[in-house]
């Protein structure tokens, strides 16, 4: 599914939208071991961890997008980081658990449709 | 032994010619005749061409018969070269649907021993879409042979090896990184850095994404838990070697250490979602091999290496 349609369906905020990628898993932690561990490649991550060290842990894992819940507050500095690297980056008032219900809803909607 | 060997090429040729299609091998330039075509004129198409036959057609492209080379030789013989090919050709034509496999045309090569198959859009239809011979099907053949190995060639160079002449040039440069301690802004930022030389290298990406991980775990614990040191990566023809230094203060029990979950980091450190204790889990999940050396009075090596193939 496209990343605008997801943007679109779960109301995100826009920070950083530098490329409408196609994305097919998602993965939510605050652990970054953990994240690194699990999270497959072109995901969406849902985390409140907003600090620049959470934009090294995408790029390893070729996550395409995070998305911080709890309108968590976001530094310049990350968000030119996340530029520099074309990360996406996006914000939601709704927490983890409720964000991560539309988006299973949505991505594991489509992949039957395949 | 060769007849062992032989049988083990024609295994692929036997999937090929199940999975390849009437299309893939058909050629779609046909040499074709109307019903007012004289035998000398097919004659002189054969010749000029160097095919064995030609399909008649009418205006809507409909197969209606097929005059070979024997044909023409009966004409000659007979006295009637001169004459329309509608009132000797063969009418009934066996034809072959495009979407049916090549081993069905193969099959009707055997039955009938015709040299060519003229070709139709679909079943139950007469109009022609391009002929069929063995030959086409054995060029089919050759070149799908041709884009299996040389897919397999090229894997072969990505994957187990790196050639002499790019381990020497990155060997010139060593890769070393300096990490400082609590400095988690930064860390990622050297197994950023590895990460995009080594893309450079073409290597595999599954292979680049361990060597990252065990990068940025290294690099996380030795900005967590040490007062600093270093990261320093060695290429080399069939693995990449990750070396992380630091300065102490040494683990106590590198056993427990190992263990998931195990962790003696700060509240502080951990709210930022670092100190799951997963790091050396993680390492060792990535690595091939991963050798631990811990002193309580000089520091911690770590040595996780990660082989090509």
């Amino acid at each position: 599914m496209k990343l605008s349609q997801i943007i679109e369906e779960c109301k995100l905020k826009k920070i950083v939208f530098c490329s409408d990628d196609e994305i097919t898993n998602g993965y939510c932690g605050d652990l970054m071991s953990d994240v690194i561990a699990h999270a497959k490649t072109d995901s969406v991550w849902v985390t409140v961890q907003a600090h620049k060290n959470s934009i090294a842990v995408a790029l390893i894992k070729e996550i395409r997008a995070i998305i911080f819940t709890n309108n968590v507050a976001i530094s310049q500095e990350l968000i030119d980081k996340a530029k520099e690297e074309d990360i996406n980056l996006f914000s939601t008032e709704n927490n983890s658990f409720q964000l991560c219900g539309l988006l299973y809803k949505l991505l594991e909607g489509s992949n039957h449709q395949d | 032994m060769t007849v062992l060997h032989s049988r083990e090429k024609l295994t692929l040729a036997n999937e090929l010619i199940y999975e390849l299609k009437v299309k893939d091998a058909m050629t779609r330039e046909v040499i074709f005749f109307d019903k007012n075509a004289t035998f000398r004129e097919v004659q002189m198409a054969l010749k000029e061409n160097r095919i064995s036959g030609v399909p008649i057609l009418d205006e809507q492209k409909n197969i209606i018969g097929i005059v070979s080379i024997d044909n023409v030789i009966t004409a000659l013989d007979k006295g009637y070269v001169n004459e329309k090919v509608e009132n000797y050709m063969a009418k009934e034509v066996i034809t072959i649907p495009q979407n049916y496999s090549l081993v069905s045309a193969i099959k009707k090569f055997e039955k009938y021993q015709f040299g060519r198959l003229p070709v139709t859009d679909k079943v139950h239809s007469c109009k022609m879409v391009g002929i069929l011979t063995m030959g086409d099907i054995l060029n089919r053949l050759l070149v799908s042979i041709q884009t299996i190995a040389e897919k397999v060639e090229k894997d072969e160079d990505k994957n187990s090896q790196l050639s002499d002449e790019l381990v020497r040039k990155v060997q010139q440069r060593p890769l070393r990184f300096e990490v400082k301690k609590a400095d988690f802004d930064n860390a990622g930022r050297v197994a950023s850095i590895i990460r995009n030389y080594l893309q450079k290298l073409n290597i595999d990406k599954k292979l680049l994404r361990r060597v990252a991980i065990v990068c940025y775990e290294a690099e996380m614990n030795i900005s967590i838990h040490s007062l600093g040191g270093y990261i320093s990566i060695e290429v080399e023809q069939n693995g990449i070697t990750i070396t992380a230094v630091d300065y102490g203060p040494g683990i106590p029990d590198i056993e427990e250490a190992m263990k998931p979950g195990f962790t003696t980091a700060s509240e502080q450190i951990r709210a930022l979602g670092f100190g799951a204790g997963m790091g050396l889990p993680n390492i060792k999940k990535c690595a091939d091999r991963l050798e631990l050396e811990s002193s309580m009075e000089t520091g911690t090596i770590l040595k996780a290496v990660v082989y090509l193939s």
